[in-house]
Formats: structure tokens, sequence, C-alpha cells
């Protein structure tokens, strides 16, 4: 028993969490998830009294409260703020608190890159939201849509696009260190027949995050190459289209909106369960229908463009495909309804929020039915019906899931209950509030009050409708104050929750208040609801009888298990505590930020501190060759402490990575294809770059550089070290050559980009290759040190492997890029 | 809460490995494709060929994906019904527990109902096609 309690005291100190001023570098998911979640509550609160601002400014017809110009930030930024700074952080920031749990792992996969995705969350918000006290937000609506927003003189534009692009960073972070928890962190036993359904939503948006954010970071690239080099991509006299923009924004746009809504719906697949006191009905129903959702959503785009004069064809396919979506949309919600009447339904305040977000979110889910019928669009496009439509598919499918998760998880993050009472005046001043405010603007809006209008006429007969609007606006927002002031207000003396308050299944509530472990060991598991079907399971796990009940070493561990059946393959050291997250972000937010203020000098001091940053933490912190190859974690299991390739968490963090990188260059490459479609000669006449000789040069050098690199991995893997050393050096070489022979193509032949669209986006597709050719270069030289310096070896190749698939994209973008630039002129 | 099945050993699969991650998004997948075939290429062709350019010869073409991208998802649908119909007991629709078998008849199942539902969407996509006559 002693020793028990010495494996104990061991875990309690490898995983303790820092205090004092090194809480900031606190990386274990709990604290960070923690963080996030304040945060993006904070920016929700901000968001919201900008609303307030918007209700007041339209309670009575000719206001003059604000001017139209603050108005224009006021509304901008509440659109930003709650779609950027909120709904999409807060699904991170919930995942990371609570996924672990759910999977029975100590902690992601990768702590830091959580830590470094909340930094760089909480610098852009800070700097996007700030900006509106220096009468410089951005005002041209947050989708941003030029020529308004590419002309307009203000500064507002570029903070959104450098600051967003910033966020989107941490986005992506997240989704890398959400899909590989869900798929290789499961515990033991957990396959994926019994994954919760949380942890599929979150494998599902991780996997919309990839494709859906790129293109917005492709379509950031080239507004902001506009706004500060005055490339023409979407100037219509020098053969740009604003048209483009619209696509880029709404690929990211739509499927925006189901990545907000899955996983706040995921909240409610595992608290209806509980309150229902039931398992799931239809589980692989949902399961199905998550997915198909999450295909679906990408066919959606072009319904936010009904009115932009495309083809009625198009807008055939597109209205087609949002009517479809409806079906799997439709079928999670039977599953629910039906888990709540087959269960004996625990009374209880997330469950009331969890009908009241069924009830608003199907009176959303139909009028976006009506919305998807392109002839009705074209009536209420732009128009406050828009609004009623968008905030009840919001609220219903993300806000009050979220709230419903607030007072269900509090207990167990906090250790204390909140108050019932509280809770249930909260939830009638938010419901009947919300109604009295949106419901309403379904009627404004057909009767043509337009959107974003600072103010209207007495005339119009807008005002009543209005005026019950901004009561209804002031009600809800008091119902929301209540429940921060619940969340927030002392509970010195309320005593501390028992274990598991709530009766749940699932595992998350096997956790004890205040263990920073996550769980004392690592249990088998054999049933979806493990704490329902196995009444010793909570003994069993205390008493440390499952795997990993110790950290003899000293070091952070989790365990990896295999994707579908989840057996154990793979003992994974996670991040200790440091500042290098932090540094990182800080020094990647200067970038960012001081590029807004077109201040030089400092952006590439922030950018040294970035790269600094990260090659350390990558030196100090990754792929770290273990003091011995195997250990015994429990039950007469060794697995091994270092792995490398596909086996590792790794190897599939750089290949989601990349996944996403490829979305990104596609929608350039979608560009370049989008600008030949709409000139009826492309490339314009004289215009003779960028040839074919040099692009072709550089894709056989991108080749060989990417055959070397290959090389070198399989060499050393051989055993021959020296030579893999002596291909990496060589490929340096031969990667420099290809960059400047890259450059060539479009330099030698003169072409301007500031003249026409089409040399802009070649140069365009130039920079993005080159700038991973620079990537790449780094790459191998970290490659090389690493095995000069011996922390790689032939049977410790994981970075080398990393490197490897890192090239492998970059080849394909490098070789691509010179086919269409080099090779598509002469087909046309 | 849960029903005991007379499945609990870990039991080799006459079909070999059944059904991964990549067959449950085969047909989705192809629903993309075929999505994407069609808007790019009615968006290409009325944007070269004007507005009152009648839609003849991209109709065919949809039509001929279409029917490419159906015989696709029953390909695929009939390869799951298959591996999901030699299930080793009775009871097709329970996979609650943790056999390989039950995560198999798990995934076959997703897989085949999102198979319907992409050959649903797929018709939906092809169904404007049909009733259009000019680019307009």
């Amino acid at each position: 028993m002693t020793d028990k309690r010495a494996e104990t005291e061991q875990l309690a100190r490898v995983w303790d969490n820092p205090g004092g001023w090194r809480y900031l570098t606190n990386v274990n998911n709990s604290v960070v998830g923690l963080w996030y979640f304040a945060a993006a509550f904070a920016f929700m609160l901000f968001g919201g009294a900008l609303a307030l601002i918007i209700r007041m400014q339209l309670f009575v017809p000719e206001s003059t409260l604000v001017t139209s110009e603050f108005y224009s930030q006021v509304f901008t930024l509440h659109g930003t703020v709650m779609m950027f700074l909120f709904a999409v952080p807060i699904f991170e920031a919930v995942a990371i608190l609570i996924l672990p749990g759910m999977l029975g792992a100590r902690d992601l996969p990768f702590p830091r890159l959580s830590a470094f995705g909340f930094w760089c969350y909480l610098i852009g918000g800070v700097f996007v939201c700030g900006s509106i006290f220096f009468n410089s937000a951005p005002d041209s609506g947050w989708f941003m849509y030029p020529p308004l927003s590419t002309e307009q003189s203000g500064i507002g534009a570029d903070i959104w696009l450098l600051g967003l692009s910033f966020i989107e960073v941490a986005s992506i972070a997240a989704a890398v260190e959400l899909i590989v928890g869900v798929l290789k962190c499961r515990a033991p036993g957990m396959h994926i027949n019994l994954t919760p359904l949380y942890g599929w939503y979150v494998l599902v948006v991780g996997g919309m995050i990839l494709f859906a954010f790129p293109p917005l970071i492709a379509g950031d690239i080239l507004f902001e190459l506009e706004r500060l080099l005055d490339w023409p991509f979407f100037d219509v006299r020098r053969g740009g289209d604003p048209i483009l923009w619209q696509h880029l924004f709404w690929i990211f746009g739509h499927p925006e909106v189901y990545i907000i809504f899955l996983p706040a719906i995921a909240l409610l697949a595992m608290i209806v369960p509980t309150f229902a006191q039931r398992e799931i009905t239809g589980y692989s129903w949902i399961v199905l229908s998550a997915l198909g959702t999450g295909f679906l959503s990408f066919g959606l785009w072009v319904h936010h463009m009904f009115t932009t004069g495309l083809p009625s064809v198009s807008l055939g396919f597109f209205s087609a495909a949002s009517e479809a979506v409806a079906i799997p949309t439709g079928i999670q919600i039977f599953a629910f309804i039906a888990t709540v009447m087959l269960g004996s339904v625990v009374r209880s305040v997330p469950m009331l929020f969890c009908l009241g977000a069924l009830a608003i979110f199907i009176i959303g889910g139909l009028t976006g039915v009506m919305v998807a019928v392109a002839p009705f669009d074209f009536q209420v496009h732009d128009t406050y019906f828009v609004v009623a439509h968008l905030h009840y598919t919001l609220i219903g499918g993300m806000l009050f899931p979220v709230m419903a998760g607030v007072y269900y998880y509090y207990p167990l993050v906090m250790g204390k209950q909140l108050s019932r009472k509280l809770g249930i005046w909260a939830f009638w001043l938010m419901m009947i509030g919300f109604n009295t405010a949106f419901l309403p603007m379904h009627l404004s809006g057909m009767l043509g009050m337009p959107r974003r209008v600072f103010t209207y006429g007495a005339e119009r007969g807008w005002t009543e409708l209005n005026m019950i609007s901004s009561v209804g606006a002031f009600i809800f927002a008091a119902g929301f104050l209540l429940l921060v002031w619940d969340c927030v207000r002392p509970k010195k003396h309320q005593e501390q929750v028992q274990r598991n308050v709530w009766n749940a299944g699932t595992l998350e509530w096997a956790a004890r208040f205040g263990d920073s472990w996550g769980m004392r060991s690592i249990p088998r598991v054999t049933s979806r609801y493990p704490l329902w079907d196995d009444k010793d399971f909570l003994r069993k796990l205390d008493e440390g009888e499952g795997l990993l009940a110790d950290a003899k070493e000293g070091r952070r561990e989790t365990l990896v298990t295999s994707v579908l059946d989840a057996k154990p393959i793979h003992v994974l050291r996670v991040g200790e505590p440091g500042w290098l997250p932090m540094i990182a972000a800080a020094g990647l937010g200067a970038v960012f930020i001081f590029m807004t203020f077109k201040w030089w000098l400092p952006m590439a001091l922030g950018g040294a501190v970035f790269l600094t940053a990260v090659l350390r933490w990558l030196w100090t912190g990754t792929a770290e060759i273990p003091e011995k190859q195997t250990k015994d974690v429990g039950d007469g299991l060794r697995l091994p402490l270092y792995v490398s390739g596909y086996k590792s968490t790794g190897w599939w963090a750089m290949f989601i990575t990349m996944t996403g990188d490829l979305t990104a260059f596609l929608a350039l490459v979608f560009g370049y294809f989008f600008f030949w479609t709409i000139h009826p000669q492309f490339p314009p006449a004289g215009v003779e770059g960028p040839g074919w000789f040099w692009p072709m040069v550089a894709g056989l050098l991108v080749l060989l550089t990417w055959g070397l690199t290959l090389a070198a991995r399989s060499i050393n893997g051989a055993g021959n070290s020296g030579m893999a050393r002596l291909m990496l050096g060589a490929s340096l070489v031969v990667t420099i050559c290809s960059g400047l022979a890259l450059a060539a193509g479009p330099w030698t032949t003169g072409l301007d980009p500031t003249s026409h669209s089409y040399p802009a986006i070649v140069w365009c597709l130039v920079l993005w290759v080159l700038a991973h050719l620079a990537t790449g270069l780094v790459m191998q030289a970290y490659g090389l040190a690493r095995l000069a310096y011996g922390k790689a070896t032939p049977t410790h190749d994981a970075d080398l492997w990393n490197i490897t698939l890192y090239w492998h994209f970059t080849a394909f973008s490098g070789v691509l890029t010179a086919l269409v630039i080099g090779g598509f002129p002469y087909l046309t | 809460m849960i029903h005991k099945s007379p499945v609990t050993e870990e039991v080799e699969r006459e079909t070999g490995t059944g059904t991964d991650l990549w067959s449950v998004i085969i047909s989705p997948s192809i629903w993309a494709l075929h999505f994407l075939a069609c808007y790019i290429a009615a968006a290409i062709y009325c944007e070269k060929l004007g507005r009152d350019a009648p839609l003849d010869s991209v109709r065919m073409l949809v039509i001929v994906v279409t029917v490419l991208a159906l015989g696709g998802i029953f390909w695929s649908g009939i390869r799951l019904w298959r591996v999901h119909d030699r299930s080793l007991t009775n009871n097709d629709f329970e996979y609650e527990h943790n056999t390989p078998e039950e995560r198999h008849r798990f995934l076959s199942h997703v897989a085949l109902m999102l198979s319907v539902l992409s050959a649903i969407a797929v018709i939906y996509v092809a169904i404007p096609m049909l009733y259009l006559e000019t680019c307009r």
C-alpha cells in the first residue's frame, strides 16, 4: 500500500502545476483550457457590449447616439469578435479542457502547442478588439468585402486581416492537437465504436478546420498583398475580381458555421444521456450524421453569394446541397429528442439549456431551409431576416449548448456547483429575451430593413419592431450577466461537490477535483459508459490498477493507442511547463502586429524571436532519445518510449498541418484558374513571363532536393549516418538553387505584379513556394544538425521522418507551381 | 444498461481487417468530387460561352458524372454490405462492446448509411441541371 502511496506522490509531483509567476508557464490541459475558456468568455462579453450599442442606436428612428462611422466599426467588430474570438475558440477551450478526461488520457499529445495556440489567440484578440478604442477598428462588415475594404483608407482592414490570420494559427494548432488526441490517445480498449460522441464530433470538426481555414488564409494573403503592395487581385480596373474574395471567404465561412455548431451540439450528446439516465439513442446514426454534415457543409458556400449574378445553374447546385444538409442535421436532432423521450429525464439547469437550444436551433434551421431557396433569398438577402436567421442558428446551435456545458461541467472543473435558482432565472431571461429580440427581426427584414444601416426613418414602419428587439436584447443581456455572476461569485463557503455529481456514465467524470494528472491510472475501457456499466471502475482506477500508474522517471507521460482498436502501442512523453510557447507566440504576434503598421525592423526582430524560440523548443523538447528503450506500464506490458515515422504522434501532427497547408496552396491555385476563367485572354496580351525554362529548372531542382532528403532518411535508417549528413548538406545547396530558379522565371521576364492580376497571381504562387522552400531549408539544416550532434541516429530518426514528410508536400507544391505558371500559358 | 452479447472475446474475421476509417469517407468523398466537377464544369462553361449559351453539352457531362458517382457509391455500398452481412453473429445492430468484430460492424453501418446519404446528395445536386435550359 505504501508503494502505491509513493506512486501517487510521485505522480502529483511530476504533474504539479507551477505557481507564482511561473503559473504562466503552465501547459497542462486543465490550466490552459481554463485560460482559453476565460479569454473566450471575456471576448464574448465585449462582443455582447457592442451588440447592446447597436440595439441602443436602433431603439428609435433617426437616432444620433453614435456616428455612422463608429456604428460601422461596432457591427464589424461585433461579428468578428463573436465568430473568431468566441465561437471557434470556445470549441477549442472546451475540447482542450475536457477531451483528455473523456478519452482517458493524462493530457493532449502536444500540450505546449495548446499553450502556444492560446497565447496567439490572446495576443491577436486583444489587438483586434483594442483597435476600437483608437477609433481604428475594421468597419466594412465581418466578411470584409472588397472593394469597400481594400479601397477605404483606414488601417482597420489590416488589423482585421493580420489579427485574424494570427488567430487562425491558433485554430489550426488546436485542430492538429485534437485530431491526434482523438485518434491516438484513447484509453486502451476504447475501440472507435466506443469513443464518446464528443470525440467523434471533435474529430470531424478538426478535419473541417483543415479544409476550411486555409482558404481564408490564402484569401488573407491576397488581400494583404493588395493592401500592402498594391497587387490588384480584387481591383477590376487591373484584371482583378472582388468575387474571388467572396469565394475564398465563404469556402471558409460556411463550413465555419458547422465548425461552430457541431462541437456545441456535441455537448448535448454528452449531457442529454446523463440527464435522461440512459445511453444515447442511435449512436452510429449520430456519428454518420456528423460526418455527413461535415462533408456536405463544404458544398454550401455560394448560398451566401446568391445575389452576385452567378449563373442560375451554379445557384441550383448550391441550393440543392443546402437543402441536403438538413437531412443529417435533422437526424442528430431526432436522436437527441428520442433519447430524451426514451429516458426518464432528471430536471436540471443543463437540461433546460439543452431543450432551449433544440427549440431555438430548429427555428433557425427552418429559416435556413427557407433562405437556401434562391428566389426567397433574393428577397431577404442583406435584410434583418438574415440577421434573425443567423442568430437563431448560432444562439440555438452554439450559445445555449455551451451554456448547458458550463452548468454541466462547472462542478467538474471548479469543484463547486452553480446555483440552480440563478440558473433557472438566467435561462428564462435569456430564452425570453432572445426571442423578444430576434423574432421581430424576421418581420423587420421582410419589411425591407437592410442590415448594417446605422439608422432609419420613422416613416418606414420599423420603429415598433426595433424597439421590441432592443428591449429583448437587454433582457437577454441581463440573463447572461446573471450567469456570469453565478460563475464568478465567491463560493468559499459552498461545499465541494462529490465526485461525478450528475451520475454521468462517461470517463471524464472519473476525475477527482484537484488532480492535475487527469487520472490516477489509465483504465481499460470496455463500454461507452464505463461508470454506469462497471460499478467497480472507480475503485480500480483510484487504486492504480490501470496502466501507467506511475511516473518513476519523473516525466509527464501518456499512453498512445492504435486508431481503430485502441491497443496500447507507445508511451508518449508530453511537454513540461516552460516559457517557450509564450515567447514564440509573442514573437509571431509581433510579426503580425508590426506588419499592420509597416514597422519593418520590429517586425523582423519579432520574426527572429519566433524562429529562435521554435528552434529551441524543437531542439530541447522533441524527439528526445530516452534513457531506455521500453517502459513497463503495468499488466505485464512493456511499451517503447520512442517511435518514429507514422507510428509517432509527431509525424501525424506534421501530416495534418501540411494537409491544411496544402489546402491553402490549392486555394491560391484556384485563384490562378479563377482569373483564367474570367478573362477572355489569359495571360493578357503582351505579357511574356514567366516562360517555361526557369519554372522547369526550378521544378526539377525541387524534385532533386526532395529526393536527396528522402534518400538521407533511408540511408540513415540503413545505418549510414555519415552519408545521410552528406546528402542533407547537398540538399541545402539544391534547395537554395531551386528557389533562385523559381524566382528567375517571373523576374527575368519582367513581370510587374502591380500591373495586372496575372503577374500578381504568378508572383503570389512563387512567393508561397519560396516561403516553403525557405522553411524546408531550415528543416534540412536542422536535420543535419540533429545528426551531427547525435540527437538523431539510425534508430532514433523521428526528426528525419517528419522533415521528409514536410518535403513530400513542398515538392508537390513546387512542382505543381512550376507546371502551372510555366506550362499552363502554353495551353491557352 | 447494456445487454450482454455472446461475442465478447476477440474473433478473427474471415473478411480480413474489415472496414477502416478510409472506407467510411469514400462515399462522401465521391459526393465532393461530383459536386466540384458539376460546379466547375458549369461555371467555366457559362463564363466562357456567355449567359445565352444553351446548357446541352454541360448537361450531358453532369449526367455522365452523376451516373459515374452513383456507380462509385453503389460499388462502395455493395462492398460494405458484403462485409457487413458477413457478421459473425446475428445481432447486426449491436456494437456497444469492445471487440474488433463490433467495431467493424459499427464502421460498416456508418459507412453504408453515409453511402445512402451521399447518393441522395448526388441526386439532389444533379436535379437543377435537368430543369435549366441556358446559362442565364
